[in-house]
C-alpha cells in the first residue's frame, strides 16, 4: 500500500510540473521577447540575445499607464457596485431561497450566454445614450459578468455564516438591514476580499466588451495591448512589454486570493 | 419581569404541524423548562416568543401586551443559542455591550453595566479577547454575559449547555440556576437532556409532537406522570413498564412478574415501576423471583438488570446492600407499596 501511495505522490508532483511549464513557459517567452529587437523575434526560439530596451520604451510613452489607470478605475468600480449589490443580492437568496432555484440557475445561465449576443445591444443602447467610447458603457458590460459572479461567489459564503448570530443581533436590538450590515457581512468579509479581487482581475482582463464599447479616447488596458496590432503588422516586441505590465498586477491578486479562491470552490456552492 | 402566554397558539410548516393549539401561562419569574424529544416542538415554541419564528395562528404576549406580530428586538427579551452566537468580529467586551448600545445606549454608561456583568459570571479578564480565543464554557459566559447585560423581561435559553463537555454543564447548570435566582427574571429554557430539564426547573413542561404533555413542578412530573411517555421520558434509568393485566388489585404479567396495586380490573394495563423502587428480598418476602442479568456498578449505587422470562427491569440498589448479590443468581423481587403507576394499555393514559 505504501509503494503505490508514494508513486501516486511521484505522479502527481510530475502532473503539477507539467502543468506549472504549459502556465509558465508563455509568460517566460513573452518576457524574453519583450527584451528582443524586431529581427532576433524572428527566431522563436532563440534564448540568448543582446537585450534591448526599444520595446519598453515604445510602451511607456504609447499611453499605457493611463490604459491601465482606466483600467483599474472600470475595475473598481464595477466592483464596487458588484459587491454591495451581490452582496445584498447573494444573502437573499442564501437565506430566504428568492426565487427558489430558478434564480441560481439564472445566474449561472446568463454566464453561457455568449459576450457576442450582448455586445451590440450594448453598443446600440451606449450610442442612443450618447455613452459609447466612454468608461460608463465599460462599466455597465463588466456589471453584466461581475455581478452574477460575484453574487454567486457569495452565495456560498451566505449559507456557510451561522444564521443564530443574525438571530442573536436581532433579538439584540438591531432590524434586519442594521443586523445585515453589522454583524452578517462581517462574517463574509473574506468572501467579499476574494469575490472583490476576483472581479477584479476578470473585469481587468476583459477586451472584448471594452474594444467594441470604447474602443478609442477611453480604451483600456486589453485594448490598447490589441492596438500594437498594427495595420502594418503585429510590434510583437511591444505588445509583450504591454502584456507584462498588464500580467503582473493580475499574478499578484491570484497571488493574494488563491487560498481564499480555494476554500470558496472547495466550500460547497461555489463552482464556476 | 413579565409573565408569558400563548393562547391557541399553532405553528405550521407547510403542512407539517409544530405546535398545536398551545395554551399556556408562564409564570412571573419563574425558571421554566420546556423539555421533549427532537422535533416535539420546544425550539420552536422558544424561537415564536423570540419572534424569530411567524406564529400561525393564536395569539402569545409578555407582560399583557400582545407581541405576536412585533419585531424581535421590541419584545424587550434576550436569548442564548445553543452555538453561542458570539459577534466573531467584536471583542468580548463589545459583544456583551452590544446589545446597549444596538438599543442606543451610550458606551460610557455601557461599561458601568459591563463590569458589573464580567465580574457576576467571572470572566473580567477576557474582555479584551476575541471569542475564537476562548473555551467553550467561556464563549458560553460571554453569551450568558450578553444576554444578561441588559435587564430583559423574559430570558431565552435554547440548549445552551449541550455543546459542553459534562463536567463543564453541570457546573454552568449550578451558575446558571444562582443567576436566574439572584436576577429573579422571567426564564425559558429548552432541553432535550431530562435531567437537565429536573435540576434546572421551577416548572417543567414536556413536550411531544406539538403537544403539552404534562406541565408541573419537576417531582410532581417524576412522581405522577401522566402517561407511558412521560413516564419513561422522565428520570434515568428509565421508569420500568410492563404490558400485563390488572385484576381486582393483582396486577400479573404474562412472565409472572406480579404485584399488589390499585383495585381496578380486570383490565389491560401498563405497570410503571421506577428502579429505585424495585426491592430485592428474600424468596419468602417476594412477590416474584428474577436472575440477575448485569450488575453495572456506579459507586455508591448499582444498576441491576434483573431477567424475568423474556421480560428486563432494571433496578437500582444501595452498594451497601448488595450483599450476595452477583450475576446470574436468583432473587426475590418486589415492588416498593403505593410507588407502582398504571396506565391504560390502550390510551396510554394514567389510571
Amino acid at each position: 500500500m505504501r509503494k503505490r501511495e508514494s508513486s501516486w505522490g511521484i505522479l502527481s508532483k510530475l502532473i503539477i510540473t507539467f502543468s506549472f511549464i504549459i502556465v509558465a513557459a508563455p509568460l517566460l517567452w513573452v518576457l524574453l521577447a519583450s527584451f528582443k529587437t524586431g529581427s532576433d523575434l524572428n527566431d522563436p526560439t532563440l534564448v540568448t540575445f543582446t537585450p534591448t530596451s526599444e520595446n519598453w520604451k515604445k510602451v511607456f510613452s504609447s499611453g499605457i499607464f493611463q490604459s491601465a489607470g482606466r483600467s483599474a478605475f472600470v475595475g473598481v468600480i464595477t466592483v464596487a457596485i458588484s459587491i454591495v449589490l451581490g452582496s445584498m443580492g447573494a444573502y437573499s437568496i442564501s437565506r430566504y431561497k428568492t426565487g427558489k432555484s430558478l434564480t441560481r440557475f439564472g445566474i449561472l445561465a446568463a454566464q453561457v450566454l455568449p459576450p457576442a449576443v450582448l455586445v451590440f445591444p450594448f453598443l446600440d443602447l451606449a450610442y442612443r445614450l450618447r455613452l459609447s467610447d466612454t468608461l460608463v458603457a465599460v462599466i455597465a458590460a463588466h456589471l453584466s459578468f461581475v455581478l452574477p459572479v460575484v453574487t454567486w461567489f457569495l452565495i456560498g459564503f451566505f449559507d456557510a455564516a451561522p444564521k443564530e448570530v443574525e438571530e442573536q443581533a436581532l433579538v439584540d436590538g438591531l432590524d434586519r438591514f442594521a443586523a445585515f450590515r453589522k454583524v452578517v457581512l462581517p462574517q463574509v468579509a473574506p468572501g467579499m476580499g476574494a469575490a472583490a479581487i476576483f472581479g477584479f482581475v476578470l473585469s481587468w482582463n476583459d477586451l472584448f466588451y471594452a474594444l467594441i464599447l470604447a474602443p478609442g479616447n477611453a480604451a483600456t488596458l486589453p485594448v490598447r495591448i490589441a492596438g500594437f496590432n498594427t495595420f502594418r503588422g503585429v510590434e510583437l516586441g511591444a505588445m509583450c512589454a504591454a502584456i507584462l505590465v498588464s500580467v503582473v498586477p493580475v499574478l499578484i491578486a491570484s497571488f493574494f486570493i488563491q487560498r481564499r479562491l480555494v476554500r470558496g470552490i472547495s466550500g460547497g456552492a461555489v463552482k464556476f | 419581569m413579565a409573565k408569558v402566554t400563548f393562547e391557541k397558539v399553532v405553528k405550521k410548516y407547510g403542512n407539517v404541524l409544530a405546535v398545536d393549539d398551545l395554551n399556556l401561562e408562564l409564570e412571573d419569574g419563574k425558571f421554566t423548562v420546556l423539555v421533549g424529544p427532537s422535533g416535539c416542538g420546544k425550539t420552536t415554541t422558544l424561537r415564536m416568543i423570540a419572534g424569530l419564528e411567524d406564529v400561525t395562528s393564536g395569539i402569545i404576549s409578555i407582560d399583557k401586551l400582545d407581541v405576536t406580530s412585533l419585531e424581535p428586538k421590541d419584545r424587550d427579551i434576550s436569548m442564548v443559542f445553543q452555538n453561542y452566537a458570539l459577534y466573531a468580529h467584536l471583542t468580548v467586551a463589545e459583544n456583551i455591550i452590544f446589545p446597549l448600545l444596538a438599543r442606543g445606549g451610550k458606551r460610557v454608561e455601557a461599561q458601568g453595566r459591563l463590569q458589573e456583568v464580567a465580574k457576576m459570571l467571572n470572566i473580567s479578564h477576557l474582555l479584551e479577547r476575541k471569542p475564537k480565543e476562548l473555551s467553550g464554557g467561556q464563549q458560553q459566559r460571554v453569551a450568558i454575559g450578553r444576554a444578561i447585560a441588559r435587564a430583559p423581561k423574559v430570558f431565552l435559553f435554547d440548549e445552551p449547555l449541550s455543546n459542553l463537555d459534562a463536567k463543564l454543564r453541570v457546573e454552568m447548570r449550578t451558575e446558571l440556576l444562582r443567576l436566574q435566582r439572584q436576577l429573579k427574571t422571567t426564564t425559558v429554557y429548552v432541553t432535550h437532556d431530562q435531567e437537565e430539564a429536573m435540576t434546572l426547573s421551577d416548572v417543567m413542561i414536556v413536550m411531544k409532537d406539538g403537544k403539552i404533555l404534562q406541565k408541573g413542578s419537576p417531582i410532581d412530573i417524576y412522581e405522577y406522570p401522566n402517561d407511558t411517555f412521560v413516564a419513561s421520558f422522565v428520570g434515568s434509568p428509565r421508569m420500568n413498564l410492563i404490558s400485563g393485566l390488572c385484576d381486582r388489585g393483582l396486577f400479573t404479567s404474562e412472565s409472572g412478574i406480579k404485584s399488589i396495586v390499585k383495585n381496578i380490573g380486570p383490565k389491560k394495563t401498563v405497570l410503571g415501576i421506577r428502579p429505585e423502587e424495585i426491592l430485592l428480598v428474600p424468596a419468602v418476602e417476594a412477590d416474584f423471583m428474577a436472575t440477575i442479568e448485569i450488575v453495572e456498578l456506579l459507586g455508591p449505587r448499582a444498576i441491576v438488570t434483573l431477567q424475568v422470562a423474556s421480560e428486563h427491569l432494571t433496578a437500582i440498589v444501595n452498594t451497601s446492600d448488595m450483599g450476595s448479590i452477583q450475576e446470574g443468581l436468583e432473587v426475590g423481587v418486589k415492588f416498593r407499596k403505593d410507588r407502582t403507576h398504571l396506565f391504560d394499555e390502550k390510551t396510554q393514559v394514567r389510571l
